[in-house]
């Protein structure tokens, strides 16, 4: 049970992380490789805020989390404002950049964080439930930002910048509050997981950790919700199942990079968004077969 | 003041390895606009290929430099025909040709892992001792190395700028489709560029690993050169050049005068700094997405 436990709440925590991942990526059309970093500040800062501090478990993972969401400015004004807009792909080495130095600055903190002796001595708050209900909460979020005014708005960014602008978009504004978000959505990824390992070390937020979360995006497909969660949580329980494979996940990893980029680029779920009608269908087709059937009893 | 030289000397010697491989991913956004993420993957494939040929096979040294050369071209090829090919063809978004380098060089570099072994190897010395010259010490293989890396560099600019192949290289980076109405083959063009990236990897790659050592991970310096290709400007070459020598130089003297811990700390926030407030480098262009 305890295997099985962990594995559920690793699942979760990396579902929130990549959810955060699909918010920027998929509809913003911003794509980072370095949301590991976002993971980290959201990890120290509420571990740090509970040791030094004293702020209560369920304060400190959401502070974390808007502290690793300010963080987020850091890059996010200089690379959207005004006439300079980066490339998409240079904004994404920006984001690795980022990512690492904040790892390193971390590795290099001795008061507070503990350098690369790293920080121990953090309870275990994150227990099953907890994540399973952040992690509701978290894709109920997602869900309706989405679905919000602000989500057709990232949308159209994401589409289109130059009409989006000519619509009245503020791009500067709607990158940025996407980019803030995915990164709350990391920082509070970061708090769950250091309240469960009980210790944090910087080189949990390596390029490594980036990496993983990319992978759920690119196989989950860019463009939806469902399909990274999905991809998330198999990617955190497929290595458990296949153990003998464990040596060459990453080669996978990478082969499957290639592939899925050349003959599936939208994805394993494509354009598919999360929608539950399948499930209404059902019920309707349930009710009407009652119905039938109590009209021929009648008759 | 002859500490502050030796420490310039030892910045400049591993700014010419970087500098090689900065020049690769110059060269390749230069004509295709994405940063190829696989140099890592060539780099080790270099160091491993030059480390056996000797360890194993008795090669002397310029024996196992060519034999290195075929095998990273080899393999830089296979992943220009394998990788960014099929998404070339169907002018698929940068972005793609970005995840599928990565995907590339972490496949390989993994390989490298499983099939080698993380262990560190020494690479057999080549060339012993140092030259001393007023107070200042340079190692021989690291004189050799940065003439190596400074004749390569030369004789790419010659080609790049006084052959016909070159010009056609040139007219692609300018404009890839204008060049292929204008006649040029660029699939012919993808194999020269990528050729050359491997030569230029091979050569990094066992500098490299004769200087520190050879492990599947060496790769990650990689990062380095790209971030002295930035400083640079992106798609400069001789950006960089200057751009590699310069982040050489930095990290040498935080090392020695600042201290060791800092180093990549400074590294990347140069990077961070850099894209953000002066994308387009020292010598770029073209970084800024306009209308």
């Amino acid at each position: 049970m305890g295997y099985l436990s962990t594995i559920c709440v690793l699942g979760c925590i990396n579902i929130i992380a990549v959810l955060g991942m699909a918010v920027l990526t998929g509809y913003t059309g911003l794509f980072s490789i370095g949301h590991a970093g976002f993971m980290a500040v959201g990890a120290y800062m509420s571990a740090a805020l509970f040791l030094q501090w004293h702020v209560p478990f369920l304060l400190a993972v959401p502070i974390g989390g808007l502290i690793a969401g300010a963080s987020s400015f850091i890059i996010g004004y200089p690379a959207f404002r005004g006439r300079g807009k980066l490339r998409g792909d240079y904004f994404a080495i920006a984001t690795l950049g980022f990512s690492e130095a904040v790892r390193l600055l971390f590795n290099t903190t001795y008061p507070v964080f503990g350098g690369a002796y790293g920080l121990n001595g953090i309870p275990a708050f994150t227990t099953l439930p907890v994540a399973i209900g952040v992690t509701l909460l978290a894709l109920l979020g997602a869900h309706n930002l989405m679905t919000s005014q602000h989500g057709k708005v990232c949308i159209a960014v994401g589409q289109d910048e130059v009409a989006a602008q000519m619509m009245g978009v503020n791009l500067l504004r709607t990158k940025m509050s996407a980019l803030f978000i995915s990164a709350v959505y990391a920082g509070i990824a970061g708090g769950l997981f250091g309240f469960y390992m009980t210790y944090l070390s910087p080189n949990n937020f390596g390029i490594g950790k980036s990496s993983d979360l990319l992978a759920a995006v690119v196989f989950g497909g860019m463009q939806s919700l469902v399909g990274p969660l999905v991809t998330a949580f198999l990617l955190v329980a497929m290595p458990e199942v296949l153990r003998f494979l464990t040596d060459w996940r990453l080669v996978i990893y990478g082969v499957l990079f290639v592939v899925v980029m050349i003959y599936r680029p939208q994805g394993l779920f494509g354009y598919r968004e999360m929608k539950f009608d399948w499930f209404w269908h059902l019920v309707a087709r349930f009710r009407n077969r009652k119905q039938i059937s109590a009209n021929e009893d009648e008759s | 003041m002859t500490f502050f030289l030796q420490q310039l000397i030892s910045g400049i010697s591993i700014g010419a390895i970087y500098s090689l491989l900065a020049v690769g991913y110059a060269l390749v956004y230069s004509v295709y606009n994405f940063t190829n993420w696989a140099f890592d993957a060539f780099m080790v494939t270099g160091a491993f290929a030059a480390f056996y040929a000797i360890s194993l096979f008795f090669m002397p040294f310029w024996m196992a430099m060519v034999f290195s050369i075929l095998v990273t071209s080899g393999l830089a090829l296979t992943t220009e025909v394998v990788a960014y090919r099929p998404l070339r063809a169907r002018q698929a978004p940068r972005l793609f040709m970005m995840i599928s380098a990565m995907g590339a060089s972490m496949a390989v570099v993994n390989i490298a892992n499983l099939a080698f072994g993380g262990a560190f190897r020494k690479f057999p010395q080549v060339a012993e001792g140092s030259i001393r010259w007023g107070g200042v010490s340079i190692g021989r293989m690291d004189l050799f190395a940065a003439m190596f890396s400074f004749v390569v560099l030369a004789l790419l600019w010659y080609f790049l700028e006084r052959t016909k192949l070159g010009l056609g290289v040139r007219a692609s980076a300018l404009d890839m489709v204008t060049a292929g109405i204008m006649g040029i083959n660029n699939n012919r063009i993808a194999v020269i560029i990528f050729g050359i990236s491997g030569v230029l990897s091979a050569v990094a790659g066992v500098f490299y690993g004769v200087k520190y050592a050879v492990y599947p991970y060496l790769g990650m310096v990689t990062i380095k050169a790209m971030i002295g290709s930035i400083i640079g400007g992106i798609g400069s070459l001789a950006g960089a050049v200057i751009g590699s020598l310069l982040l050489g130089v930095i990290e040498t003297l935080i090392s020695c005068y600042v201290s060791s811990v800092y180093r990549d700390l400074i590294s990347f926030t140069i990077l961070v700094v850099v894209l953000l407030f002066f994308p387009s480098g020292l010598m770029g262009t073209k970084t800024v997405d306009k209308l």
